[in-house]
């Protein structure tokens, strides 16, 4: 799905009031050619992209509209909702929407999101009503306690010649039911309280991810600050986790150990490393490589010395709730501790000219893949950008979580992508990187590059669960990186044909569907029929 | 020394009005408060008929069901099951298990005695 970046085109040129043969002259290239990209027939990408913004007097960011582009995928991914479906409007509606009334568009995708999120929920909770112990347990309470009053009120009823003692007893027994039942009712509303409370912030994870759309995943405050924590760093020795404890140590007292025994935190929840604030001490587990204790020693000194800077970034109202500034908190300390171990500038120079080779860069800094991975897709500082890279991280069971977009490509934002994309098939070659041109059905196309791997086990018997973590560029990028050596990128049949997700993806004619499409204006194909053809 | 019924609930309240109207109706019954004790009961007191609570502590009612139809001596034991209402899946395993007769709380006292007269194969109260 693309950003109607044609369109753009010919309305600012429009209202300079030049001509497409005048632009085209000024570009360097052929009217004809300018007609199809500003009808959206032809790809346009790095230098010829470059000089139409030159010409138009434009910034490179405002001609591909990265927002824009966002905003037509969430609008698009509304008109596919079964719910709007059937009135027919299809991606091209969703783009022209987007054009003509940005604002608009931007309510229904608001209004959109709201509503698949309050769907969630109702889902969420008729599972809970479903599986939830508690509510189980009070149910069985309810039940056993009205059966018990409801019996015995019948004896006090029924039997006219009941003992006075028997009497008595039923009576008792039906009051001290009826108490306990007033017990379980306040119990269940406290339950319903509280869970409301919790969902009243609305989904955290989401409010992050504005967060970093919003920031282009590029937080110029928090590079800066990296700058002078590394320079601290640095006082203490050559850059590195020996820097690192000494600063640790001289600068907050805190100290480092190690231990053979997992590591678990004040919720029992279990990892390689853990922070004692109290003690002030750092724990690893034995297992953990040198690249996560590097950078988690970064992210402890970030912290602890720049504690405000992150408070101040995740201070804006696009975060709600405790939860959502929680995980905002935690992700940008992260990034921060990213920006300490990977400067911004000495990294897109290495990258550039190591044609960013991943592996290569782990070895010059010491991180692993999806450090270097995730680093790389915020080489986005409007002054110094390097190539534009989608990032994406799966579990094995295929759901997607976490993920960063690129102008143009549709990075699903939840649930699972496409099973053709190479991030599934790296499951199958860990810790080897794999290589994947993609061709989507509107014709673009992309290099993905994926490596599945998993922390070191700590003890026979230790479940290693693999992350799969992708990067994506548009093939025009491709070759800038290393990954394009010996392939023909000029050569479309070699392309994987892709889509974003089966319910979001038009072709009829792949083997590998596992869903309907929810495309609205789009013929429908079922998938799964009875081989002899019946009128369903 | 046989008696008539015994009951398997751990409930004390519903248990105390489940041997008042039995009682009252004119059975001898004898009580049991966890699913371990039961098997044991009932060979013991050899009744003619066993009401089971589904949800008991240590050994749940299925698992109780299940033991006494593989049990040489128990098996022909008739059991009426007590479930609770809307939990349609316990009364399949119970079938299943092979229960005789099934009463669902919160029920009425004359369900519970209809359904035991009707499983002692004695004639149903006018």
């Amino acid at each position: 799905m693309r950003a109607p970046i044609g369109i753009r085109i010919s309305s600012r040129r429009k209202a300079l009031g030049r001509s497409q043969a005048a632009l085209a002259r000024a570009v360097g290239i052929s009217p004809s050619y300018l007609n199809l990209i500003e009808r959206n027939k032809r790809d346009v990408g790095g230098a010829v992209l470059l000089r139409i913004a030159a010409a138009l007097g434009l910034d490179i960011g405002e001609l591909t509209g990265e927002a824009e582009h966002r905003l037509v995928a969430d609008v698009a991914e509304a008109f596919a909702d079964p719910v709007l479906a059937p009135l027919g409007f299809d991606g091209e509606a969703a783009r022209d929407l987007v054009a003509g009334n940005p604002a608009l568009a931007a309510a229904l995708a608001r209004l959109h999101r709201a509503y698949a999120e309050s769907r969630n929920e109702r889902d969420a909770y008729a599972d809970r009503l479903r599986t939830d112990p508690l509510l189980r347990e009070m149910l069985h309470q309810v039940l056993s306690g009205i059966t018990a009053v409801r019996s015995g009120a019948e004896i006090l009823a029924d039997v006219p010649d009941i003992g006075e003692d028997d009497r008595r007893r039923f009576v008792n027994s039906i009051g001290s039911e009826a108490r306990m039942l007033t017990g379980v009712a306040r119990n269940l509303l406290g339950h319903f309280e509280s869970e409301a409370a919790v969902r009243r912030a609305g989904s955290p994870a989401r409010e992050l991810d504005d967060l970093i759309f919003e920031n282009d995943n590029y937080f110029a405050g928090l590079e800066a600050v990296a700058i002078s924590l590394r320079r601290e760093v640095e006082a203490f020795g050559p850059f590195g986790e020996a820097a690192l404890v000494e600063a640790l140590a001289r600068r907050f007292a805190v100290t480092v150990g190690r231990s053979g025994d997992r590591q678990r935190d004040a919720f029992g929840f279990p990892g390689q490393y853990r922070y004692d604030a109290e003690t002030r001490t750092m724990w690893f587990e034995g297992s953990a490589i040198a690249a996560t204790r590097q950078f988690q020693l970064a992210r402890l000194y970030a912290e602890l010395a720049a504690g405000d800077a992150i408070a101040q970034e995740i201070d804006t109202p696009l975060l709600t709730g405790e939860a959502a500034r929680r995980l905002a908190f935690r992700a940008l300390g992260s990034y921060l501790a990213a920006a300490v171990v990977l400067p911004y500038e000495r990294f897109l120079a290495d990258a550039e000219t190591l044609h960013y080779d991943i592996e290569a860069l782990r070895q010059t800094y010491m991180a692993s893949f999806e450090q270097v991975a995730h680093r790389l897709a915020t080489l986005r500082c409007p002054d110094a950008r390097g190539i534009a890279f989608g990032f994406l991280r799966s579990d094995p069971a295929g759901r997607l979580t976490k993920h960063f977009p690129l102008p143009g490509l549709l990075l699903p934002t939840s649930g699972h992508a496409c099973p053709l994309w190479v991030i599934y098939e790296a499951f199958r070659q860990p810790e080897t990187l794999i290589r994947q041109l993609v061709r989507f059905a509107d014709g673009s196309r992309y290099l993905f590059l994926a490596r599945a791997g998993a922390r070191r086990s700590n003890a026979f018997g230790d479940r290693r669960v693999h992350t799969s973590v992708m990067l994506a560029c548009d093939l025009l990028d491709a070759d800038r990186t290393v990954y394009a050596r010996g392939l023909d990128l000029a050569a479309a049949e070699g392309d994987v044909p892709v889509g974003p997700a089966c319910r979001l993806c038009t072709r009829a004619d792949c083997a590998s569907r596992q869903e309907e499409a929810a495309l609205p204006g789009e013929a429908h194909f079922a998938v799964r029929a009875p081989l002899v053809p019946r009128s369903f | 020394m046989a008696i008539d019924v015994l009951i398997a609930e751990d409930e004390p309240s519903i248990l105390e009005s489940l041997a008042f109207i039995l009682k009252r109706a004119g059975w001898t019954i004898e009580a049991v408060t966890d699913g371990d004790a039961v098997l044991d009961a009932a060979r013991r007191l050899r009744p003619r008929l066993l009401v089971l609570d589904v949800m008991l502590p240590r050994r749940s009612g299925f698992e109780v069901l299940k033991a006494i139809r593989s049990d040489r001596m128990l098996s022909g034991l008739s059991v009426l099951i007590l479930t609770a209402k809307g939990q349609q899946q316990d009364r399949r395993t119970a079938e299943e298990l092979g229960a005789d007769g099934f009463v669902t709380k919160p029920y009425a006292n004359a369900e519970v005695v209809d359904a035991v007269r009707r499983l002692l194969g004695e004639a149903l109260a006018q």
